[in-house]
């Protein structure tokens, strides 16, 4: 495990070393917020209600606040590990002393952490100004442990997603439809809550719900019985996925061919 | 004039009959951008289908606003697809294959490079107009003209931005930031804005050219909106073209070995 908290390191190191650049890409959180803020705070108005589906406007923003944290700080794995399988690269990769999926999850979280905290702080301070403070901080570690199941969740589908350029040449449609899911069924752009009880059970019964609206909605309604069944949702996904990724991922290098280089 | 039209012409039969080479990506892209345009505006559907109407905007408004939008992105990406890389060509000093031609350097940077996805966008785009249920011939003409010159407003700002890179260097991420804005704030209804925020989207970040005044230009036909439109794509435009020759004074080769294929 040694040499993936080192490779951890590096890569936290190495973006931190850019914290103007994490800096600028933070503010596209603080925009998202405004323009989220104009919408909810309209619609709220024109229904004449303090609550909807039992989420306050406040409880939205600071919903949205963290989904778009979610969403904002993932690194786009599976454009890197697809780029390794076209160029070849992957090959310089696979005999290195150690695994290869373990490696990209290591660069991941390195990344994820370095992203997360901007995005959080500029999220937090923008709808702090707009309403208020956050949801009840001894919430927190329970989100934080949702939270970086979700992101497993969601490592496991990019993964997928990058290898299948073993299969197909370009996986840009994927990459776009599978953020688009999470967009939609994910809850980034509305709570859960909000959709239609057809749509919500569906979305409710995919793994994209569990890696966005578990946690953003955990944030704001930090209970025992919510985190429990958040959680045991989440290793069930999580387990399904993981030996799935893995599957795939020997099947695709046991084939891989390799013409010098 | 006519030498610059068929310069032009002959750009883009050269993208086209490259793309053709790689048909299977292309159409991958194209169909996976209309897919993934289409989960996108499901927000809408849900979000109107539960609050029926924002600010007097309703369903088919979202309808013609995205469709204009989409579409003139669309064809500013598919025709001009290097002005999301411009920043970065001069950044690195890789301009000088364009100033050896004896050709409009702008036009030519901008007109090498097309994104497949962009006709995807615009392909959507399309759909989406008719969805809104404008099906008289006035209709899709007035449509033409919109995203003709809401792709101008779009283009120009985007030249606008990146041509910063001349004098500050690296303009790469302050782009992907004015990118992001500008697509997001033409994306939403117009009245949700008012004040700072509606007079920074006429001026600053010009997002309601892109979207909603040509949108109330296709819908209403009127000639307020149609000369507004006028006026400001014609005033970005020239705005962008002064900039980057100011800046083009200034530029650094990279000495760079490059190859263009």
């Amino acid at each position: 495990m040694k040499k993936y908290w080192a490779i951890f390191k590096i890569q936290l190191l190495n973006r931190m070393a850019y914290a103007g650049d994490l800096i600028i890409q933070s503010l596209t959180i603080i925009l998202f917020m405004w323009i989220f803020m104009q919408l909810w705070k309209t619609t709220y108005h024109s229904t004449s209600q303090d609550t909807l589906n039992g989420l306050t406007l406040h409880d939205t923003m600071w919903y949205l606040m963290m989904a778009e944290t979610i969403m904002l700080s993932k690194p786009r794995l599976s454009r890197t590990i697809a780029a390794t399988v076209k160029d070849g690269s992957i090959a310089y990769l696979l005999n290195k002393p150690y695994h290869f999926i373990l490696y990209q999850l290591s660069i991941g979280v390195g990344d994820l952490a370095a992203r997360t905290l901007f995005n959080l702080l500029s999220g937090s301070i923008i709808v702090w100004i707009l309403v208020g403070p956050p949801p009840d901080p001894r919430g927190w570690p329970l989100v934080i442990v949702a939270f970086m199941l979700g992101w497993l969740i969601d490592f496991c589908l990019n993964t997928l997603i990058g290898l299948a350029a073993f299969a197909s040449e370009e996986i840009a449609a994927f990459e776009w439809i599978y953020s688009k899911f999470l967009l939609l069924l994910g809850g980034v752009l509305i709570p859960l809550d909000f959709l239609p009880p057809f749509l919500r059970s569906v979305s409710m019964a995919l793994p994209f719900a569990y890696t966005v609206y578990g946690p953003a909605r955990l944030f704001v309604d930090p209970t025992l019985e919510r985190f429990a069944g958040l959680v045991s949702m989440q290793l069930i996904w999580l387990l399904t996925l993981g030996l799935f990724t893995l599957f795939v991922f020997n099947k695709a290098s046991s084939r891989l061919a390799i013409n010098g280089g | 004039m006519k030498g610059k039209f068929f310069f032009l012409i002959a750009l883009w039969k050269a993208n086209l009959l490259s793309a053709m080479e790689y048909r299977t990506a292309f159409l991958s892209q194209v169909i996976g951008m209309v897919l993934n345009d289409a989960v996108y505006f499901l927000f809408w559907v849900i979000f109107f289908n539960k609050f029926k109407e924002v600010r007097g905007w309703g369903l088919s408004d979202m309808f013609l606003m995205f469709g204009i939008v989409a579409a003139g992105f669309g064809i500013a990406a598919y025709l001009f697809g290097n002005v999301m890389n411009l920043a970065e060509l001069i950044s690195q000093g890789q301009m000088d294959y364009y100033l050896a031609f004896p050709q409009p350097v702008l036009l030519h940077v901008l007109a090498s490079r097309s994104i497949a996805s962009g006709f995807g966008d615009f392909s959507y785009g399309v759909i989406s107009f008719f969805l809104a249920g404008q099906f008289t011939p006035a209709a899709l003409g007035r449509f033409a003209l919109g995203i003709l010159l809401s792709a101008t407003v779009f283009l120009s700002f985007l030249v606008l931005v990146q041509s910063l890179a001349f004098w500050i260097g690296n303009a790469q991420m302050l782009s992907s930031q004015a990118i992001n804005a500008i697509i997001s704030f033409s994306s939403y209804p117009n009245t949700l804005f008012d004040g700072t925020s509606k007079l920074l989207l006429f001026t600053l970040i010009p997002a309601a050219f892109v979207g909603a005044v040509p949108a109330e230009f296709v819908r209403s036909a009127s000639w307020e909106s149609f000369l507004l439109l006028i006026a400001a794509a014609t005033t970005l435009l020239l705005a962008a073209s002064v900039t980057f020759h100011r800046g083009l004074r200034r530029y650094e080769s990279g000495s760079a070995l490059q190859i263009q294929i």
